[in-house]
């Protein structure tokens, strides 16, 4: 499964610091105690085979582990998660093709490709292709393409990795003093001067620890690590499976609950204060009520993760909200902040106790200095709310009751309702409730109007509405999302106004763009009304999302890319050319088979079970996971655990990590420098050689991950899904069909690495980005890779000459032997 | 089949049995993949769908809605007995053979010399 960058809450890692220290100290301790025995078990061996594929000696445990471990990165504990949790059952589907993931994706190639890399002597996948066909042009592509996309995979990883170190080890004292040191140290470096110093400071452990264990102990030392991650995880997950359904009652009860459910839905509000705050004013994910249409049910709102009003200022703007929609699970919610001792309520009323107080007190100290005369109305109603907040120290907060004296929430933007909006059952049911996709940096167009009663309506660049504002005279403050908007300014049923609004400046002089955060326009009402704009009907406008989050067509990508493509990485190739003989095979497919089962259902159910215990979480769900872990522990009194549990994303990007710098430098070392430069070299130079690439390898990814490229989840998506498209056919030709030529399968790869491609350029020209690739039929694009990569090769295989009667001979024949 | 398998034939040759099963057994194993995917993509999608406009009543086996239970659960439990039937009753147990460790790289330096003696002569 693909990685997911996380966003997890500060204040969970804060309740989960030192066993998450502890965690990760342990476990980096048995990571170098690992590679340091692996490295033992290389003297007396061909080097390379042992460095690169573990002397073709994995038994059962080892390579079900390391295949499963390395199978599931980050993903499969921090993005699947969160999908389960935003939404419902429907990821039942979307995952249901790892019902026989573990037979496909072993069961495929795994005894043939096994056999031909031992004919051959091949260690890695290029030389498998290179041998069987005897081409080193066929290697040469088959490198090039895998250092192409894993390079970049490798960065991304890398970044993955850090940002959950980040996280876990954030608010821990010995590591907040070193994150200030790395700030000190850093200030005098140009290129690091934008980076988070916590950022950096995990980058380059991470870095450390991944690239020395790596290089110095090599496959086997890879495959032990993957051997305890992969138990970490599974012992996680069952750990969690009964405490969840013990947490909701049971199970037909969450589902049920499930059922009545109605989406969230989101939006940006701007948070006011009366006075300038005295101190930093920092707010961790607090919920508060404002008042409802309905009198019973007031509507109940989350502010996503932490709040800080700095000092000196009264207001923040773009604070994102989920506003839960359920009367039920408002109910429910409403009554547990009320009753239990919920640390976020406690710690917000303690900061707003000493709020108010500052308030009062700054007031007094500055009454003299003040404009308004007379402060003392001010004065008595923050101490009446001092007052109340005495009397009602569990009662939740209500902004209704404070309001206007010290904290005001304006909602200032909805977001697009999401799919399902307003009905229940989107949990249980397919095609599954869809959150609008959210922006980035919000932006602000500032308009000011000369006339009362206009109307301004935004569109994007699809003609699509996304903001009404009906308006009087002088300025209005529009929060938009992207870059290009047109502005309609309607009276009367009629467009009196029209303009582009762009949030970039070009420099004549030098072409360069910057990015521009408010766009000011001063509207001055036309006479003659226009109507050639945004008259749209109300249907038209309407601006949700339509298709939900598993359509027919993606469900179906879906059940090809886990089981098929997941059959065509390199990097589970490679494992399977590692196992010591054909009953580990046998018996390691059962046992990833039952590895997968007790994590991939088991997780479905804990995270639906999540959405019943942790409502509100929608806007920070990648940080679902560890929230859980602390939550379910802390109900049985064992908040150790909750290390142990989080541990296991990080376990997972770093198995996936490991294996990939493997990959490439292999590529370097065996399949450019030996096989195309130097054959007759010596071990001893290959030897240095491979720590030494592994080592550059590792430095160059730490480097690029320091200034990562945007889209990191996309650029996984992309590289994951074309390294089928291009591996996947030819491999099965190679290994399958005794007629299959290079020409035929170098067709294939090329084919399926064009087609992919095709489709992510076609989707920056259709859809405005390389990573919003074009969907043809509704497909994901690895279905046109794979289907066009199967049917080229074929093609230009039957259209040249057969191959060479030895090679044939070689792979696929052996005397008769009666 | 190409005139390199019909020569091979004819040299008292026979095909490779590692080949032969792994060919078997891969042939299998796509058909198990695709009777996973007739089944439970149509089974979720008839069952566990809905259009904007209906009303949704949940069943529940267990607590897992009916849908999910019959298309993806049982499937799986299904799977994971044919995997087992598959793994320990089908598929053969083959000799796999020894690695020739570094002989391709052994040929390419023949072939390299080769090539050196053939340009200096």
């Amino acid at each position: 499964m693909s990685a997911t960058l996380p966003l997890f809450s500060p204040l969970l890692a804060a309740a989960n610091s030192n066993a998450a220290l502890i965690t990760f100290l342990i476990y980096t301790l048995a990571v170098f105690g690992l590679a340091a025995l692996s490295n033992q078990l290389m003297k007396n061996k061909n080097f390379l085979s042992e460095y690169f594929l573990g002397s073709r000696s994995l038994g059962v445990w080892a390579f079900a582990l390391t295949f499963a471990a390395t199978s599931s990165s980050g993903g499969s504990f921090t993005g699947f998660p969160s999908k389960i949790y935003t939404h419902g059952w429907i990821l039942g589907l979307w995952i249901g093709s790892y019902i026989v993931v573990p037979i496909c994706a072993m069961g495929l190639l795994g005894k043939r490709i096994n056999h031909v890399a031992r004919i051959s002597g091949a260690i890695t996948v290029p030389d498998v292709l290179r041998d069987r066909f005897r081409s080193a042009s066929f290697g040469l592509m088959a490198v090039s393409l895998i250092v192409f996309f894993m390079s970049f995979n490798l960065i991304a990883q890398f970044k993955a990795g850090s940002v959950i170190l980040n996280t876990l080890l954030s608010d821990v004292g010995p590591f907040d003093a070193a994150v200030g040191w790395v700030a000190n140290a850093k200030s005098n470096i140009g290129f690091l001067q934008d980076v988070d110093s916590g950022y950096l400071l995990c980058l380059v452990t991470f870095s450390f620890a991944v690239i020395l264990y790596t290089t110095y102990g090599g496959f086997h030392a890879v495959v032990w690590t993957d051997v305890m991650q992969g138990v970490v995880m599974v012992v996680g997950v069952l750990i969690m499976l009964p405490l969840a359904i013990n947490a909701v009652g049971s199970l037909p009860e969450a589902t049920q609950k499930l059922a009545r459910m109605t989406p969230p839905r989101l939006g940006m509000l701007r948070v006011s204060l009366k006075v300038p705050a005295t101190e930093n004013l920092t707010l961790n994910g607090p919920w508060f009520t404002l008042p409802g249409e309905d009198v019973g049910h007031p509507r109940l709102f989350r502010i996503n993760k932490t709040l800080v009003i700095p000092k000196g200022k009264t207001t923040v703007d773009h604070v994102r909200y989920v506003e839960i929609t359920t009367p039920e699970e408002i109910e429910d919610q409403l009554k547990r902040l009320a009753d239990q001792e919920h640390t976020d309520i406690i710690g917000f009323r303690q900061k707003l106790r000493e709020f108010i107080e500052s308030q009062i007190e700054w007031i007094e100290t500055n009454q003299t200095s003040l404009l308004s005369a007379d402060s003392g109305p001010q004065l008595a109603e923050l101490r009446k709310n001092l007052l109340v907040l005495e009397q009602q120290p569990k009662a939740l907060l209500r902004s209704f009751e404070f309001h206007p004296v010290d904290i005001e929430f304006t909602l200032s933007k909805k977001y697009p309702e999401p799919y399902g909006d307003g009905r229940p059952g989107m949990y249980v049911s397919g095609p599954g409730p869809a959150p609008p996709s959210l922006p980035g940096k919000p932006r602000l167009i500032e308009v000011k109007i000369d006339q009362p009663d206009a109307e301004i309506r935004v569109f994007d660049e699809k003609n699509v509405r996304q903001v009404t504002r009906h308006t009087g005279r002088g300025r209005t403050l529009i929060s938009v999302d992207s870059k290009t908007y047109r502005l309609d300014v309607v009276k009367a049923g009629f467009s009196v106004f029209s303009t582009n609004v762009e949030f970039e400046k070009v420099d004549p002089v030098t072409g360069k763009k910057t990015e521009i955060e408010t766009v000011k326009l001063d509207v001055e009402l036309i006479a003659s009304p226009d109507a050639k704009h945004g008259l749209k009907s109300d249907g038209e406008e309407e601006s949700v999302m339509s298709y939900g989050f598993l359509p027919l067509s993606i469900a179906i990508s879906f059940f090809f890319m886990w089981a098929i493509s997941g059959a065509g990485q390199p990097s589970s190739m490679v494992r399977l050319m590692a196992f010591n003989n054909s009953t580990t095979l046998r018996r390691s497919i059962f046992t990833v088979a039952i590895y997968y089962s007790l994590i991939y259902f088991p997780l479905v159910i804990i995270f639906c079970c999540a959405r019943v215990i942790l409502p509100g979480m929608d806007l920070e769900s990648d940080g679902i996971m560890p929230q859980m872990a602390v939550t379910l522990t802390q109900q049985i009194g064992q908040g150790w655990l909750a290390g142990l549990l989080v541990a296991a994303p990080f376990a997972a990007v770093m198995s996936t990590v490991d294996s990939f710098l493997l990959m490439i430098s292999s590529a370097l070392v065996r399949d450019i420098y030996q096989r195309n430069i130097n054959p007759e070299a010596k071990e001893k130079t290959i030897k240095r050689l491979t720590f030494l690439f592994t080592f550059l390898v590792g430095a160059g990814a730490t480097l690029g991950a320091v200034n990562p490229p945007r889209f990191l989840q996309d650029i996984i998506v992309y590289t994951g899904s074309g390294l089928a498209a291009c591996f996947l056919a030819p491999t099965v030709f190679a290994l399958y069909w005794p007629r299959s030529n290079s020409q035929g399968c170098m067709g294939g790869m090329l084919a399926g690495f064009s087609a992919h491609l095709a489709m992510y350029i076609a989707g920056y020209f259709a859809n405005g980005s390389f990573f919003k690739p074009y969907q043809l039929f509704d497909f994901n694009p690895i279905i046109v890779g794979l289907l066009v990569s199967f049917v080229s090769g074929y093609i230009v295989t039957r259209l040249t000459p057969p191959p060479p009667e030895e090679l044939v001979r070689k792979y696929f024949y052996r005397k008769k032997t009666s | 089949m190409s005139n390199a398998v019909h020569a091979s034939q004819a040299e008292d040759l026979e095909f490779d049995p590692v080949f032969l099963h792994s060919r078997r057994e891969a042939i299998v194993i796509f058909f198990v993949w695709l009777v996973a995917f007739i089944w439970a993509v149509p089974f979720c999608y008839f069952n566990g769908y809905v259009d904007a406009t209906e009303v949704v009543e949940i069943d529940t086996v267990w607590g897992i809605p009916s849908w999910v239970f019959w298309g993806i659960g049982a499937p799986w439990i299904a799977a994971n007995i044919f995997t087992t039937w598959f793994c320990f009753c089908y598929m053969k147990d083959d000799d796999l053979g020894e690695a020739m460790e570094g002989s391709d790289i052994a040929e390419e330096a023949v072939e390299m010399h080769a090539d050196e003696n053939g340009a200096e002569a």
